[in-house]
């Protein structure tokens, strides 16, 4: 790099001797910290206060008690977040005290600064918008859980999550509109804001709004039952779960006013496991429900056994191959899909709590029929004759796919609307059971299955920008995955050509979670 | 059983709910876990603020969490989230553990021990003073790092190894306003307290984002009790221009016509306080005649502002009782920042409004210590504030530091950019960085790339071996970093105070005063720096170099004497120490009702009030000219030295982009929280306009290209911008690659903040 190498270090300097001894008298003194107990006294001394009306002055002061209510809520109130959007100059204060306050992660804050913006060159607008949780009065995250590893406190309002019910399941992801609940690799559960409960309880302003150097927010008592209407401009809607934040500002708001990262296409997360799991029970339900239906083929082996049952078991399942291979198929792609379901639990030791969401929740119930489905998709091998367990089988597995359906469709992100998973879901489930007993049938629902992805891959919706700009080589992957599908059972190649259909579903369902238009409260201009 | 039988349907405690519980304490609640044992106050080591940190300590007196001093004048409480951040850099993975030595064979840095280093340092350097002369070494330091630091590696490279050019990163920043206030009021003297943003009915913000880039003085806006009216001039709508009663946007370094425009309103108005003008200022009426051009026509032609807003803003400035003016780098970095900051200090002068409270005309500083930078840097005055080209001067420090007048240079340093020519011309060969980043701040960033192949041994001191200056490095001292050592910051309303060692400094790396103290036993001039035996010593040095300056602080007796007192400004002279006594004295007198022979003591009353927390310059509007009068200079403005024109029709602003990045991020990227926030800090923004004609929408990647280079960022269209203009951060590596190398002649500061530009989809 330089036009003359430096020159290796020569002789030692004049004085090594004495370098060397106060380079380690040097070095020892760099480790060495004031011992605190000095520290500490000194401290005490300097805070000495003798008035003891200003030292509880002094310690509300420091608690910043005037930034939360006097009292606690009465009946149809709760506590809630107030925003004084004029106040707030977008120094992020509070999302580092919510970090360093709460003991939070190295990535972690339960609150974050957006941005919304628009005006005209004459008269631009700005506006940061700091969000937390807003503790909903009929809070998304809450009624989805499975497990009720939330709860709303019945006097403040606050929605508490519960970190050692929840089974990690990510549902409440989901669930809430504002991206509120954030996943934790480290412990394999969400964690949010709970409005600093702790703090309140003992007369202490939350993290955010104490180090907030202008005060922007505070804690207010809002009433549970008025419509928090004209929630945010730029949020999502707030009908839906009634977000309590007020954000209050006496700026004129442009009509135009947009998030900064209005336009921005986030990919969303794949969840493997579930996309795997959903499809795999789906092929299940739709083979398992047809199989008794393929008609028999002739026996082409036959095995001298002495035990009568196994004996008349095992003449019965190789006479009756392809319904069997069928059969056969449908359970070992059930049990791999409800296998994989468990992958997808960050703490699954917890799960077996499931059923104490089913009042609300749709993954409660779906776990509950799927927790009955199998079961009686093994009794049909016991009992291969009864017409009556192949329709409870069949009318068991529906109703799974379409818990599964609701699952995503009561998230009211608009990719999952009640349509477009319905034909997703039962579709892959429906062509499963019409490709070994019609295929021609099969090869129209499965064009009218495409037909429908590729209208939500249309226009300008997130979603669609989406799969066509990021997503686009695996939403080319998936088409040409269901082509083929279709060209092999045109071929008679009907083990190949569900091979086929079931790669290209586990495709779909992939770009299905990726490609989905999550709602959120504002952000940056450029994403991270 | 009904309790047993909940908790085994409703898990709410185990492990991981007791992770966030809280303890209660002094501090309000803690995280459990991260109770402190005991605490202590430290001034935060990013920008020039100045607030004070209460850190948590745990047993061993390590460093474990921190939160704001709600005690301190400064920040009452309060931090922005590099403050709260502030320890979270200590811990990177890729801080720098020991020395390291380019291997001529591998072309690589490799660890070696210290005596290595040193050895390593001291051939080399005196290999090449030997070859080329004393002249031909080098350093550039930092606004970084204590004012011990600044003052003992001052000394030691002139005084110690004959270095005559040196220069600091506070020339990126501070230099103009240090040259403006040298000119104007005979010393580099911001002349106001923190209060003044509470106590204005008007503040007048200049090429100033308060909101992004010092958020707890923005807090002291907000505490305006007075109903303020906020003048914002930017070419941007900021932040803080969003709060503004007023926002004038002028076209980009145009911001000195329209303020000399504004001093012909007034003037014309008689809005003028003719007694302080007469018996304080000097050149008034020379200033007068000046801008009689200035007319409403001329200001709209140069600056794009209609006459209806001047005339606002002239309303506003002229029916303000209490005025401050308040600029930072919008001013601080053009090709013409000095007369603008000084078109300021006019305003102020003219109108009265400064000594009072709520007045003045008030340099918002950059970094930590750049005060420390500007009193003790040795670079262009001689320690504490002298003149290198004044032989009294000369003497009376070489006096202080017990050494031979004859070592002092008689001459100051030249500057950043004059120093990077003279590498460029081969006459110096020999550089030393300290904890800047010249790689990748340097204006023209490639200019110091194609320069650092010119130099013969580059040494490098930092806390991190990945700076992209560090990664040009022929050896890389490792730093301790704030936290790890002790000494003083002077903040923006020249408040001393102290940063504390609250953590042990990563392997051998060492505070930047030691490793100073080793390089002069190793440079064979030990002796010539004995007294400076520690940060302590250096300061008690410091402190008599203060004295009858008019920045004397030799009342101050120890660092817990600041640290006590909430920081002290300076001047605090040794009689308003006393004087300070006396009012205690007295205040306890009043108490007990006891008479006192203290109440009959009798001092000369200080020009400061000594026992305020909150101390302004120049009530008796005295300055520090030889005639004590302040000077009105003034120049005809310069056009903008790089035009757009149709092959770069653009104009690149650049600034800050968010309160969550420091400069070149090299220590608030190690926080993942701060890289959250600091997201907006490598976009570009573009008005709608200018984006739709060349088909870039939000989000879309796009190519800046310069004449001197070329650099992408992710777009965001937006009317904060004006069309003709882009913005990007100043936090981009890349942003430099594009800027034009202009300099204001008089503080050599580089013009940042205005470049010709093309751009297109990436």
């Amino acid at each position: 790099m330089s036009t003359e190498a430096p020159s290796a270090p020569s002789s030692p300097p004049a004085a090594t001797g004495s370098l060397a001894s106060f380079l380690d008298e040097i070095l020892a003194e760099q480790q060495r910290l004031h011992t605190p107990v000095v520290r500490a006294s000194a401290a005490h001394d300097h805070s000495k206060i003798t008035d003891p009306e200003s030292k509880i002055k002094n310690r509300e002061s420091k608690i910043f008690s005037d930034l939360i209510p006097l009292t606690a809520p009465g009946p149809g109130e709760q506590y809630a977040f107030e925003v004084d959007l004029d106040a707030c100059s977008g120094c992020k204060a509070c999302v580092s005290a919510c970090h360093s306050l709460n003991g939070l992660d190295d990535t972690e804050a339960w609150r974050d600064v957006g941005l919304v913006h628009g005006g005209t060159t004459a008269a631009p607008y700005q506006q940061t918008i700091t969000t937390a949780c807003h503790h909903c009065t009929d809070p998304g995250c809450l009624n989805g859980c499975p497990v009720v590893a939330y709860e709303k406190d019945p006097v403040t309002g606050i929605v508490r999550h519960l970190d050692d019910q929840c089974i990690g399941c990510s549902y409440c992801i989901l669930k809430c509109p504002y991206d509120v609940p954030k996943f934790s690799e480290r412990l394999g559960i969400v964690r949010k804001c709970d409005m600093c409960q702790q703090r309140l309880a003992v007369g202490e302003a939350p993290a955010c709004a104490q180090a907030c150097p202008t005060h922007a927010i505070s804690i207010i008592k809002v009433s549970t039952t008025t419509p928090n209407a004209d929630f945010l401009a730029a949020a999502p809607d707030p009908t839906y779960t009634r977000p309590t934040t007020r954000y209050l500002s006496n700026r004129e708001r442009p009509a135009n006013t947009t998030a900064a990262d209005a336009n921005t296409l986030y990919v969303q997360p794949a969840h493997a496991p579930l996309a795997v799991m959903l499809t795999l029970t789906q092929l299940a339900v739709g083979l398992l429900a047809t199989a008794p239906l393929i008609p028999n083929t002739p026996p082409f082996l036959s095995l001298p056994l002495s035990l009568s049952v196994i004996r008349s078991l095992v003449t019965y399942y190789v006479t009756n191959y392809s319904a069997h291979l069928t059969q056969f198929t449908g359970l070992a792609l059930l049990f791999a899909g409800l296998g994989a379901s468990v992958l997808h639990l960050g703490q699954p030791t917890r799960a077996w709590r499931f059923f104490l969401g089913l009042r609300t929740s749709w993954l409660s119930r779906e776990i509950l029929v799927f927790s009955a489905f199998a079961p009686l998709a093994l009794a049909t091998l016991l009992w291969p004759d009864s017409a009556l367990l192949h329709t409870v089988v069949a009318l068991t597995g529906f109703i799974g796919v379409a818990c599964s359906a609701m699952i995503y469709i009561d998230t009211h992100r608009r990719f999952w609307a009640p349509l477009f998973t319905s034909v997703r879901f039962l579709g892959t489930a429906a062509i499963a059971a019409l490709l070994p007993i019609h295929p021609p049938a099969a090869i129209a629902a499965l064009l009218l299955k495409l037909g429908v992805e590729i209208y939500q891959a249309l226009g300008p919706g997130t979603s669609a920008r989406i799969q066509r700009g990021p997503l686009r080589s695996l939403l080319v992957f998936r088409l040409l995955l269901a082509a083929s599908s279709v060209a092999a059972l045109l071929a008679h190649q009907t083990v190949a050509a569900f091979a086929l259909f079931a790669a290209g579903e586990i495709a779909e369902r992939v770009l299905f979670f990726k490609a989905v238009d999550a709602p959120k409260m504002p952000g940056h201009p450029v994403s991270p | 059983m009904n309790t047993s039988i909940d908790q085994l349907l409703h898990a709410r405690q185990g492990d991981m709910t007791r992770e966030l519980v809280q303890q209660p304490g002094d501090l309000g609640n803690l995280p459990a876990r991260l109770t402190p044992t005991s605490t202590t106050h430290s001034i935060c080591g990013f920008c020039s603020t100045g607030c004070s940190l209460e850190i948590h300590l745990d047993a061993s007196g390590q460093a474990i969490n921190l939160t704001p001093n709600k005690d301190y004048p400064v920040n009452l409480g309060m931090a922005c989230p590099k403050g709260w951040e502030a320890l979270t850099p200590l811990a990177a993975p890729d801080r720098v553990t020991s020395p390291l030595l380019r291997n001529p064979a591998t072309g690589k840095l490799e660890p070696v021990d210290w005596a290595t280093a040193l050895r390593a340092f001291v051939d080399n350097f005196k290999g090449i003073q030997s070859r080329h002369g004393r002249a031909a070494l080098s350093f550039l330091s930092t606004g970084q790092i204590v004012a011990e630091e600044m003052a003992l590696l001052g000394a030691l490279a002139k005084f110690g190894m004959g270095m005559l050019h040196v220069d600091s990163n506070t020339r990126q920043c501070m230099a103009t306003a240090q040259v403006a206030y040298k000119q104007s009021f005979g010393f580099d003297a911001p002349p106001f307290t923190y209060a003044d943003f509470e106590e204005s009915d008007t503040l007048v913000f200049v090429g100033a984002n308060p909101c992004i880039a010092h958020p707890i003085m923005w807090q002291r806006v907000k505490r305006n009790r007075h109903n303020p009216r906020i003048i914002v001039v930017d070419p941007r709508r900021t932040e803080t221009a969003m709060q503004a009663t007023l926002h004038l946007a002028p076209y980009p370094k145009s911001d000195i016509t329209l303020l000399y425009g504004l001093a012909r309103e007034l003037i014309r108005r008689d809005k003028i306080d003719h007694a302080f003008v007469t018996e304080h200022t000097r050149d008034f009426a020379a200033f007068a005649a000046f801008v009689e051009t200035f007319t409403p026509g001329r200001v709209t032609r140069e600056t794009g502002i209609t006459a209806e807003a001047q005339q606002q803003l002239a309303d506003l400035v002229a029916s303000g009782k209490r005025v401050s003016f308040w600029w930072t780098m919008g001013v601080n970095q053009s090709h013409q920042s000095t007369r603008t900051a000084q078109a300021l200090i006019n305003l102020a002068l003219m109108t009265g409004n400064i000594g009072r409270p709520g007045t003045g005309a008030n340099s918002i500083t950059g970094q930590c210590n750049a005060m420390g930078s500007r009193l003790f840097g040795n670079a262009s005055s001689l320690l504490g504030g002298y003149e290198f080209s004044n032989a009294a001067h000369r003497k009376h420090v070489a006096s202080i530091l017990g050494i031979d007048p004859a070592v002092i240079p008689n001459d100051k340093s030249i500057a950043y950019d004059q120093i990077l020519d003279a590498v460029d011309h081969g006459e110096i060969r020999g550089l030393w960085i300290i904890a800047t980043n010249t790689a990748h701040s340097w204006i023209n960033q490639h200019s110091f790339h194609e320069v650092r192949k010119k130099l013969d041994f580059l040494v490098v001191q930092d806390m991190y071996a990945t700076t992209e200056t560090a990664q040009m490095a022929d050896l890389v001292l490792p730093a301790a970093g704030w936290g790890e050592k002790e000494g003083i910051f002077i903040n923006s309303e020249r408040r001393l105070g102290v940063a504390r060692k609250v953590s042990r400094a990563p392997g051998t790396a060492l505070s930047d005063f030691a490793i100073f103290q080793l390089i002069a036993q190793a440079w064979g001039c030990g002796e010539m720096f004995a007294r400076w035996s520690s940060p302590a010593a250096a300061f008690g040095i410091m402190r008599e170099l203060s004295r009858g300056q008019p920045c004397d602080f030799t009342g101050i007796r120890d660092y817990n004497h600041i640290a006590d007192s909430g920081g002290i400004q300076w001047p605090f002279t040794e009689r308003d120490a006393l004087l300070m006594k006396n009012v205690e004295c007295r205040m306890k007198n009043d108490k007990t009702s006891e008479p006192s022979d203290h109440s009959s003591f009798s001092i000369h009353p200080s020009p400061l009030d000594a026992s305020a927390s909150q101390r302004r310059l120049f009530a008796d509007g005295r300055f520090y000219t030889p005639d004590a009068r302040a000077i009105f200079l003034f120049a005809e403005p310069v056009a903008l030295p790089e035009p757009t024109d149709t092959d770069y029709p653009l104009l690149l602003l650049t600034g800050r982009a968010s309160s969550a990045q420091w400069h070149t991020g090299t220590r608030t990227d190690k926080s993942a929280v701060l890289r959250k926030l600091a997201s907006r800090a490598h976009g570009l923004e573009i008005n709608p306009a200018d984006a739709e004609r060349l088909g870039i929408t939000s989000g879309s990647k796009v190519t800046i290209s310069s004449r001197r280079g070329e650099a992408t960022a992710i777009a965001f269209v937006t009317s904060i911008v004006s069309p003709g203009q882009i913005y990007m951060g100043m936090h981009s590596p890349e942003v430099n690659r594009l800027t034009f190398p202009s300099f204001d002649p008089h503080s050599r500061q580089p013009g940042y903040k205005a470049c010709a530009v093309k751009i297109s989809p990436a």
